[in-house]
C-alpha cells in the first residue's frame, strides 16, 4: 500500500515535470533570459508575457517566464529570482512586486554577475543605493505623464469646474504613486476641481466597486472618477450602473485593457490611458540580449503612453 | 504534581507509531530530491541546498506554533496575518529609534499578545479555534493596515539585516535560528509538562481535564507560542526584505497548515511531532524550489504542490491504518 502510493506520487510527479521542461531542454545552448513578472494571470502581464515570448522567438534565446500565484506576494518572488539565480541564468528581467522589497533579490542577481532588467515598475532609487544594488535599465510605462494625461482629460471634460473622486492602488507601489501625483499635478492648472474622495481599491476590480459605491453614498455629487486601473475603474463603473447614473458620471481608467477600451467605445467609460505591455515585454528581452552580448544599453526606456477615446478606440489595436 | 496516565500512555504510543512514520515522510522528501536530482544539474549543489532551506525558514517557524496548535486539536488561522501585525510593530519600533533588542523583543511580544488573545477567546470564551483565529486573521491584518495606512515600512540598519543576511560557514543565519527553534520546540514537546499536556489535550480534552489538568491554561499557551513564532518570523521576514509590509504572510497560514499535516501531524489532535513538520516544510520548499528550476508555468506549479500535499496524506493515512 505503501509503495503503491509512493510510487504513484513520483509518477504524478515525474510525468508533470518532464511534460513541464520539455521547452527548456530542447533550446540547447542558447541563452537563458528568466523574466519574474508579478502575475501571470492579469491581461496586463499576460500581453506582456506574448510580448517577450515572441521576441525571444526572433532572437533565439531560451525564455523562462515565472511569477508567484499572488501579485502582492513580494517573498515569492525573491525565491523564485533567489531559485532562478541558482540555474545560472545569463540575465533576469522582473517587474517587481514592491519597489522595495525587490531590492535584496537585486542584490542576490549582482552578486552571481546577472544583469537585472527592471520592466514596468521603478525600484525605490534610494533603497537601491543604500544597498548598493545595481540594475541594467529601466523599461516602463511614463505612469506620472500617465496620470497627467488622465487629469488633464477630466478637467477639459468638466470645464474646469466639479467634484472629483480617486481609486488609488496599493500604497507604496510605485506606479500608483506615480499616476496618482500625475494626476493630482495636471488639476492643479484648475483649481475650480475638487478632489473630494481619494481612496484605495487595492487593484482589484470588487474592490473598486465596493469602495465607488461607498463614495456615492458620502458623495452622491460627484462628476468623474479617475481609477489607477481598469480593473478598480470597471468595478467603479459596476457600482455607477448599479446607482442608476450610468453616463452621469466620467470614468477614466487606465491600462488600456480590452474590457476598458469596449468600455470607452460603447460610451460608459470615457477614457483609459494605454499603455503597451507587449511592446514593454519585447524591449526588455532585447535589452537583455543586448546586455548578454556585452552591449551597452540605455539607462532608462520610456515606452510611449497615449490616451484612448471614444475617437481613437476603434483604431488603435490594443497593445500596439 | 502527577503526571496524567493519559498523557503518558498518549506519549508512547505515539512514540512508537512516529518515528516510523517519519521514516515514510523523510523518504518522500528524498524521493522528490532523486527526482529533481534527475531532472535538473541545478538541484543538488550546496548553494541551491542553502538557498532551500533559507526559503524554508518562515513558513517552517510558523509551523511549529501551528504543530503545537493542531496536535491539541485546534486551527490558527491568523498566524499570517499575526506575522503581518507584529512586523509593522517592530519596524516602526525600529524606526522610532528603540534599541534592536527592545525592537525585537516588541515585535515577539506583539506577536505573543495576539497569539493570547485566541487562546483565551477560545477557552474563556469558548469560542471554536476557527471562528476565533478566523476572527483574529481580520483584525491583525486590520490593525497592521490601519497602522501603517497601507504602507510599507522599510530601510533598516545592517546590525537587524544580518538576522537574515549573515553567515556562519556559509549557513544563512535565519536556517540557524529554524534549527534552534525546532530543537527547543521538540524538547518541549518531548520532555516537558508542556508538551506532554498539549498531546493529552488533542487526545482526548475531556480525559485530560478530569486527570487534572488545567486545559484552559495550557491550551492559552499554545496559542500564545504560535503567536509568539509568528512575532518571530515576522522579524526574519522583515530583515529578509528590509521591508514590513502590511500585506505581508498572506495566505501563510495554509502553507503552514499543510506542512504540518505533510508531516503527520493529524488534524483530530492528539499526535505529531516538530520533526516531521520540518520534513513538511521541507518538502514544500523543495517542491516550490524545483518547479521554478525547472521553468514549470506557475499555474501548473500550483496543480502540483496541491497534488502533492493529497497525496502525501493519503499516504500517510494508509500508513496509520496499517499500524493500527
Amino acid at each position: 500500500m505503501k509503495k503503491g502510493l509512493i510510487l504513484i506520487l513520483l509518477g504524478t510527479l515525474s510525468i508533470t515535470l518532464i511534460s513541464c521542461q520539455r521547452g527548456q531542454e530542447q533550446a540547447g545552448s542558447a541563452p537563458r533570459i528568466a523574466f519574474v513578472m508579478k502575475t501571470a494571470n492579469n491581461p496586463f502581464f499576460i500581453e506582456m508575457q506574448k510580448g517577450a515570448e515572441e521576441e525571444a522567438g526572433k532572437l533565439g534565446v531560451n525564455l523562462i517566464v515565472q511569477a508567484a500565484e499572488r501579485e502582492v506576494d513580494v517573498e515569492k518572488q525573491m525565491q523564485i529570482v533567489e531559485n532562478l539565480i541558482q540555474t545560472k541564468i545569463a540575465a533576469l528581467c522582473v517587474t517587481p512586486s514592491g519597489s522595495r522589497e525587490i531590492v535584496p533579490a537585486i542584490n542576490k542577481a549582482n552578486s552571481a554577475n546577472i544583469p537585472v532588467v527592471i520592466v514596468d515598475t521603478r525600484v525605490d532609487a534610494k533603497a537601491l543605493s543604500d544597498s548598493k544594488g545595481k540594475i541594467a535599465t529601466f523599461i516602463g510605462s511614463d505612469n506620472y505623464e500617465g496620470g497627467k494625461l488622465a487629469g488633464e482629460r477630466i478637467a477639459r471634460q468638466l470645464g474646469g469646474k466639479g467634484k472629483v473622486a480617486v481609486l488609488e492602488g496599493i500604497p507604496g507601489h510605485e506606479t500608483g504613486d506615480s499616476r496618482l501625483k500625475g494626476f493630482r499635478d495636471a488639476l492643479k492648472a484648475s483649481p475650480g476641481i475638487e478632489i473630494v474622495a481619494s481612496q484605495t481599491a487595492n487593484w482589484e476590480r470588487d474592490q473598486g466597486f465596493t469602495v465607488f459605491q461607498n463614495i456615492l453614498q458620502s458623495h452622491p455629487d460627484v462628476q468623474a472618477v479617475f481609477a489607477c486601473s481598469d480593473l478598480m475603474a470597471l468595478g467603479a463603473l459596476e457600482a455607477i450602473a448599479a446607482a442608476k447614473k450610468t453616463g452621469q458620471i466620467i470614468v477614466i481608467g487606465f491600462d488600456a485593457s480590452d474590457e476598458a477600451r469596449k468600455a470607452v467605445l460603447s460610451g460608459t467609460m470615457d477614457a483609459t490611458v494605454a499603455q503597451s505591455p507587449a511592446t514593454m515585454g519585447a524591449m526588455a528581452v532585447e535589452n537583455a540580449y543586448h546586455l548578454i552580448k556585452g552591449e551597452p544599453v540605455k539607462e532608462e526606456m520610456v515606452v510611449p503612453i497615449k490616451l484612448i477615446t471614444k475617437e481613437n478606440a476603434a483604431a488603435t489595436d490594443a497593445n500596439k | 504534581m502527577r503526571v496524567s496516565g493519559i498523557g503518558r500512555i498518549a506519549l508512547r504510543e505515539n512514540f512508537l507509531s512516529h518515528y516510523g512514520r517519519q521514516l515514510g515522510t523523510l523518504s518522500g522528501l528524498l524521493a522528490l530530491a532523486l527526482v529533481l536530482w534527475t531532472l535538473t544539474p541545478h538541484f543538488l549543489t550546496i548553494s541551491n541546498l542553502l538557498n532551500i532551506a533559507e526559503q524554508a525558514t518562515i513558513i517552517a517557524i510558523i509551523a511549529v506554533g501551528m504543530t503545537f496548535v493542531i496536535i491539541t486539536g485546534g486551527i490558527d488561522l491568523s498566524v499570517g496575518s499575526v506575522l503581518a501585525f507584529a512586523g509593522v510593530i517592530m519596524a516602526s519600533a525600529l524606526h522610532s529609534g528603540l534599541p534592536l533588542p527592545l525592537a525585537l523583543l516588541v515585535g515577539v511580544g506583539a506577536g505573543l499578545l495576539c497569539g493570547l488573545v485566541n487562546g483565551l477567546l477560545i477557552t474563556v470564551g469558548r469560542l471554536p479555534p476557527f471562528i476565533a483565529t478566523l476572527g483574529m486573521m481580520s483584525v491583525a491584518r486590520g490593525a497592521a493596515l490601519m497602522f501603517t495606512e497601507g504602507r510599507p515600512i522599510s530601510g533598516f540598519p545592517e546590525n537587524f539585516r544580518s538576522l537574515a543576511t549573515g553567515e556562519v560557514l556559509r549557513v544563512p543565519a535565519p536556517v540557524i535560528i529554524m534549527i534552534g527553534v525546532y530543537v527547543i520546540a521538540h524538547f518541549v514537546l518531548r520532555r516537558t509538562k508542556l508538551g506532554r499536556y498539549t498531546y493529552a489535550i488533542g487526545g482526548n480534552e475531556e480525559a485530560a481535564l478530569l486527570s487534572g489538568i488545567n486545559v484552559k491554561l495550557y491550551k492559552t499557551m499554545v496559542y500564545g507560542i504560535a503567536g509568539l513564532l509568528s512575532g518571530l518570523a515576522a522579524i526574519l521576514l522583515t530583515a529578509r526584505l528590509n521591508s514590513a509590509q502590511p500585506i505581508a504572510g498572506m495566505s501563510y497560514e495554509l502553507d503552514a497548515i499543510a506542512a504540518t499535516v505533510i508531516g503527520g501531524t493529524s488534524l483530530l489532535g492528539g499526535e505529531g511531532t516538530v520533526v516531521g513538520t520540518l520534513i513538511g516544510a521541507l518538502i514544500m520548499a523543495v517542491l516550490r524550489n524545483g518547479l521554478n528550476l525547472l521553468g514549470v508555468s506557475s499555474f501548473i506549479q500550483q496543480i502540483v504542490i496541491g497534488t502533492v500535499i493529497i497525496v502525501a496524506v493519503l499516504i500517510d493515512m494508509a500508513l496509520k491504518r496499517r499500524g493500527n
